[in-house]
């Protein structure tokens, strides 16, 4: 077991953990964070994304004890997030989900597309999004969302 | 046609959307990984290597024998059975951990119980399992061969089930000017919804009663299936399907984990779970879908199909699983392979042949997914020899308009639909004239254009007088919804089938809606627990919305009329002019009205105001639904894309994909919109993806997503969808089950485009997933054959 | 899969890490970004006794930028190229390779460095740092050494790394002004593995020509002659350097190598 420190959705968490644990089943099993979902356990599927120090990563081929010092935010750290909220409204409207299960990877990596790129054309969204995987919706609500989203915050002149 | 739906409309053929959302998008969904118990320990299965062997010993690690069990273990515990009553099956047996022989690779051979999954899965490497191979059956074609190895020893042949259509073909034979035969294969493929099995099982010692999560599709057939092996009464079993991660078919039966898993808590009165993770569900878990078929079309020189003989073959596996057996997918094939073509005469053979794979599983489109790649090709091939469009051909084969309803070739009853207006529109939209010109100048890249399409129709909620003739463990009937509205006027519905994504919490409401014209937030669909529903057999087959949505009507209509007694009563009106609209009981044509609440409030809170001879059932009831004819809905659709396929490296880019479908009455058309996109996806991951292979010695050569390769958004076109809302004359409000229908077409509306732009390089495809590997090679064999 | 068990440390310093590695031996292995040896340890695939993070270690963050080079240090991660935070002597190839790596959650975590040492022949830097010619800082419990990219790759996953060597940096040179580059990979959706990768750099006021083929079953192959790639008859051309790289006429392999060459050659031009 290895202590380790680090801010979870901006709370200060210490705890023993073994070197083996990975970040999902450290944040899951022991800290009761189940918003976040295992795909796959080898970084394809996205399901597991969250953020580590505000940049989105896998949190299933990530090992708790490697991000000591680190700031992670997972989906449940996103409730009051503006971005997240007209994500949300826009996922919402455009059918953009079904079982859900893809669902807060999708919306870590959503989040990253809108605020990081916020000229992005369709098919550049669609190749940001390669890394999640959704079985349920086409892609084409989640699509649509975020090309909302991101119409919304340019015509506001947010989103910069 | 359904009249449009007005601004503000709430009930069926509202878009609204859904109530389910917000837990989701906020990470409160509630999966079955989710569940925190006490004292939780995981399990990790020991599974087998090989794809078939005789297990000669299985030891213990030293000291580890509480945590690791075995078949003789598992005193009491019945294999899994599922026999289909059609003459001459082969009846198989699963035990749920190895008994003497393995047949497939990720058979469970042990179970292994630790604190975490990590250490579970550290004990399973120290268990010692010896086997001895025995021949390894790989292949479905060779399975069938007299000189093969056998898979059950004592079967006289590998094959579950031979199943018959037989008609005298000589006449087609000597007419049709026009005869192709072709060899069609699909691949076996994974269903692979994100999240994976999983199974959570306690004891609650109050009850006496094992409690399983499990993220099923159908939890009472589950419980059903996992008394039957643990010989336990069904009152001594929970089973409790909360959020599911998706389904697709693939949790549609019952697991010899949740067996191992229930055994283990009712013996030792400890909580457990086991979470399939990727690896186990693509190499041992999640097999469907590999057809093979030897199809011949006769038709005329115009290309109307006089005949059709098939011989098709489908890989069931190693085992027949509970509840739908091996012959889940070979006994409907026969049945719709005609698909919604008229023809003279029909023979087809179809066998379930069995080998060392896992056992095949349904999958959204059973069946029909391969049938209609196998029919739309040999329809494409019969246009090419006619020289016409393939669209004239299909349109002077389907069923025509003024037939509908209509009795096929194989008694299928087609309930109503317009199947040449769906050609037509699909032609329209995809706007032929104007691909054909484009293909004419040639692309720029170089790259070859090509159209195809693909139209089918689907049955869907069948009931008792279809399943009954197969005698499968389970045989859909009647579906129940308990209905009651609460003191505070809120409605509670409780149903059997499951939603794991269709977004029934949210269509369900809108059905109460339109009978109770109660507003759907005020709704609360409880489902997925067989403690607090109605007996159902699940989530499955495009079932629900047509059956539960049945069901949730007639409860609100019992509710309805007993709201109304008690209305009439305090509004001094006689029942018959009351109205139900927008939360209010009002007399018709006056303002004079009462508000559900109202109603509810003085029933369960004044019943002094009631009168005295009040119906004392009560506002609530659970009331049945059964469809006027149970022989299922037919909605159908036709799929049409323009592909370009580049042939220097072998791939295919969808340039324009069109759909026009016909669901009947679309209750949410947001959601079945959801839902046929959902199923394109699946089928462009079926037509240039999916795949996954096994070696001669049936092992399985994909075991990451990184090697079955599911489409992503990238993958995915922009889609044109329309919609016919032809409504059937046998359910509720007109709707017809949608759920599968878009993954069944675009395999054979994608080849179909492909082999357009590759023909007059003398290839065609009749295989898929269409690969860049698959395709060079046809290619390159063309090339040298020429 | 969970990981099997093993240890972790995280050193302050190389020095540190260099020491903890040979102490380990054989059984101690480097955690760069872990977005390989993740899925490895998740599969069990690897079973190190030992792992040395040295992902923050400040000697494999730091880039130089001199006249004739730049040094990126091997922690660098790929977003940090492809959203150009780090120098770019290549006018804009390592940003357009970078971007092509995976997905942007892993590009978050992945290193240059990490990506090298793990050697998987479908990989876009192995490719890439070779066609650049670039060279490698390794440091190791005798001192450190130089290493061109072109020496290390051995077979699959395989590389001349000692298990207590560590990639300090990587020095690529500058290209000209009117230095040209193309690089073409094919792969059957953004993210996956490489089928084929073909890259090319015509750098004349240098008088660097150099193409490389990528995805090979082992390591990249550089073109012998690729002077004659700049004209000539390309179809035959690409058809005989993949012949001579490996693979067999007729195959699935070979024909989509040789196309990619083609395709990266068209796309200097």
């Amino acid at each position: 077991m290895t202590r380790i420190a680090l801010k979870v959705n901006g709370q200060a968490v210490e705890r023993d953990v073994a070197p083996r644990r990975n970040l999902v089943d450290f944040l899951r099993d022991e800290l009761n964070l189940t918003g976040t979902n295992v795909g796959c356990e080898h970084g394809v599927c996205g399901a597991c994304t969250l953020e580590i120090d505000g940049a989105p990563a896998r949190s299933c081929i990530a090992f708790a004890v490697a991000c000591d010092g680190a700031s992670v935010r997972t989906i449940e750290g996103f409730d009051d997030d503006p971005v997240m909220i007209e994500l949300r409204a826009a996922f919402n409207a455009e059918h953009a989900l079904q079982c859900g299960y893809c669902t807060p990877g999708m919306l870590v990596t959503a989040r990253d597309i809108v605020t990081r790129l916020p000229d992005a054309d369709e098919a550049r969204i669609r190749e940001e999004l390669s890394g999640n995987l959704c079985r349920c919706t086409g892609y084409v609500g989640i699509v649509r969302a975020i090309v909302s989203v991101m119409a919304a915050r340019k015509s506001s002149g947010g989103g910069r | 046609m359904t009249a449009p739906v007005e601004a503000g409309a709430k009930g069926v053929g509202a878009s609204l959307p859904r109530k389910e959302d917000d837990r989701l998008m906020r990470g409160r969904g509630d999966y079955v990984a989710n569940r925190r118990v006490v004292g939780l320990q995981e399990v990790a299965f020991v599974r087998s290597p090989m794809a078939h062997a005789r297990v000669l010993a299985v030891r213990k690690p030293e000291g580890a024998e509480q945590q690791v069990f075995v078949l003789a273990d598992l005193e009491g515990v019945k294999p899994i059975v599922a026999v289909c009553g059609l003459p001459g099956f082969r009846v198989s047996e699963l035990q749920v951990l190895a008994g003497d022989i393995v047949r497939y690779v990720g058979e469970p051979i042990a179970m292994c119980v630790a604190a975490t999954r990590a250490e579970a899965e550290d004990l399973a490497e120290l268990v010692e399992v010896d086997l001895e191979p025995l021949p390894v059956v790989a292949d479905m074609l060779a399975a069938l061969t007299p000189d093969s190895p056998k898979v059950h020893a004592h079967w006289e042949r590998n094959a579950f089930l031979e199943s018959m259509v037989d008609d005298d073909l000589s006449a087609v034979k000597r007419d049709a000017a026009i005869v192709v035969r072709r060899t069609v294969r699909t691949a076996r493929q994974c269903m692979a919804p994100i999240e994976g099995r999983a199974v959570v099982a306690e004891y609650d010692r109050r009850l006496d009663q094992l409690v399983v999560h499990s993220a099923t599709q159908m939890p009472h057939i589950n419980r059903t299936g996992i008394a039957e092996c643990l010989g336990i009464d069904q009152a001594s079993v929970r089973v409790v399907a909360p959020d599911v991660g998706g389904g697709f078919g693939y949790k549609g039966i019952l697991l010899a984990e949740e067996i191992c898993l229930g055994w283990y808590a009712r013996r030792t009165g400890r909580p457990v779970r086991w979470l399939e993770d990727r690896y186990e569900h693509l190499s041992g878990n999640a097999n469907c879908r590999e057809h093979h078929y030897d199809i011949t079309g006769y038709a005329d020189a115009s290309g109307r199909l006089l005949g059709i003989d098939c011989e098709a073959v489908v890989d069931a596996g190693a085992y027949s699983l509970y509840p739908f057996s091996a012959c889940l997918e070979s006994a409907q094939v026969s049945s719709i392979l005609p698909g919604p073509y008229v023809m003279d005469r029909y023979r087809c053979h179809t066998y379930a042949a069995a080998t060392n794979k896992p056992p095949i599983l349904p999958y959204r489109g059973v069946a029909r997914t391969g049938v209609c790649f196998a029919m739309e090709l040999v329809l494409d091939a019969i246009a090419r020899e006619a020289g016409r469009e393939p669209w004239e051909v299909r349109m002077a084969n389907v069923v025509p308009s003024d037939a509908m309803p209509y009795t096929n070739i194989t008694n299928k009853y087609f309930d109503s639909g317009d199947y040449p207006e769906c050609l037509r529109r699909t032609v329209a939209a995809l706007d032929v004239p104007a691909w054909r010109a484009r293909q004419k100048r040639g692309e720029p890249d170089g790259r070859r254009v090509g159209i195809g399409l693909a139209i089918f129709c689907e049955q869907a909620a069948h009931g008792t007088s279809v399943y009954h003739g197969w005698g499968i463990p389970m045989v859909p009937g009647h579906e129940q919804c308990f209905a009651r509205l609460s003191p505070d006027g809120a409605l509670e519905l409780r149903i059997g089938a499951h939603s794991h994504g269709q977004g029934m919490e949210t269509t369900l409401a809108q059905v109460a809606n339109e009978v109770l014209g109660i507003d759907p937030a005020r709704v609360r669909l409880i489902h997925g627990d067989t403690a607090l529903t109605p007996y159902s057999t699940g989530t499955w087959g495009s079932r629900s919305m047509v059956m539960s949505g049945g069901a949730v009507a007639a409860a609100c209509t019992v509710i309805a009329e007993r709201v109304k007694a008690i209305a009439a009563h305090l509004l001094e009106a006689a029942p018959a002019d009351l109205e139900l609209a927008d939360g209010d009981v009002r007399v018709s044509g006056t303002d004079h009205s009462m508000t559900l609440q109202e109603v509810a409030h003085a029933w369960y809170r004044q019943p002094q105001r009631m009168p005295p001879d009040i119906d004392p059932s009560g506002l609530e009831t659970t009331a049945g639904y059964k469809a006027v004819r149970d022989t299922g809905t037919f909605s159908y659709a036709c799929h049409a894309c323009a592909v370009a396929v580049d042939t220097e490296l072998g791939t295919v880019e969808i340039l324009d994909y069109v759909i026009v479908e016909d669901g009947g009455t679309l209750v949410n058309p947001m959601i079945v919109d959801g839902q046929v996109y959902g199923g394109l996806a699946q089928g462009i991951g079926s037509a240039l993806f999916e795949e996954m292979p096994f070696n001669a010695d049936a092992q399985p050569l994909a075991s990451t997503l990184a090697d079955y390769m599911l489409p992503g958004a990238t993958e995915m076109p922009t889609v044109r969808m329309e919609h016919m809302t032809i409504p059937s004359p046998i359910t509720r409000f007109g709707q017809k089950g949608i759920g599968e229908g878009g993954a069944v077409a675009p395999p054979a509306a994608i080849a179909n485009a492909v082999n357009d732009a590759l023909h007059d390089l003398g290839v065609e495809i009749t295989e898929c997933p269409i690969t860049p590997r698959r395709l060079l090679a046809a290619l390159a064999e063309a090339k040298a054959g020429r | 899969m969970k990981a099997p068990h093993f240890e972790y440390e995280k050193p302050a310093t190389l020095a540190d890490a260099l020491r903890l590695l040979s102490a380990g031996g054989d059984n101690a292995k480097v955690l760069a970004g872990g977005q390989s040896l993740g899925p490895l340890l998740n599969l069990r695939m690897a079973r190190p006794d030992l792992l040395v993070d040295i992902r923050t270690l400040p000697e494999l963050r730091a880039c130089e930028d001199d006249a004739d080079s730049v040094t990126l240090g091997a922690a660098v991660t790929h977003a940090a190229i492809e959203d150009g935070q780090v120098p770019d002597p290549t006018h804009g190839l390592l940003a357009r390779v970078a971007q092509g790596i995976a997905y942007r959650a892993v590009r978050n975590r992945g290193t240059l460095g990490g990506s090298l040492a793990h050697a998987d022949p479908a990989a876009d830097w192995v490719t890439t740092m070779v066609l650049l010619d670039a060279e490698l800082r390794v440091a190791g419990a005798d001192g450190e050494r130089v290493l061109r990219v072109e020496d290390l790759v051995e077979g699959p996953l395989s590389t001349c790394l000692a298990p207590d060597e560590i990639i300090v940096s990587v020095r690529l040179p500058r290209l000209s002004a009117d230095a040209r580059w193309s690089y073409y990979k094919f792969n059957r959706k953004p993210g996956e593995f490489a089928e084929a990768i073909a890259a090319v750099v015509h750098d004349p006021a240098r008088g660097v020509v150099r193409a490389v083929l990528g995805a090979m079953e082992g390591a990249p192959h550089v073109i012998p002659d690729p002077h004659a790639l700049l004209g000539g008859d390309i179809d035959a051309l690409a058809a005989d350097i993949v012949t001579r790289s490996g693979f067999a006429p007729d195959t699935y392999e070979h024909r989509v190598h040789a196309v990619t060459l083609r395709r990266a050659v068209a796309g200097l031009a």
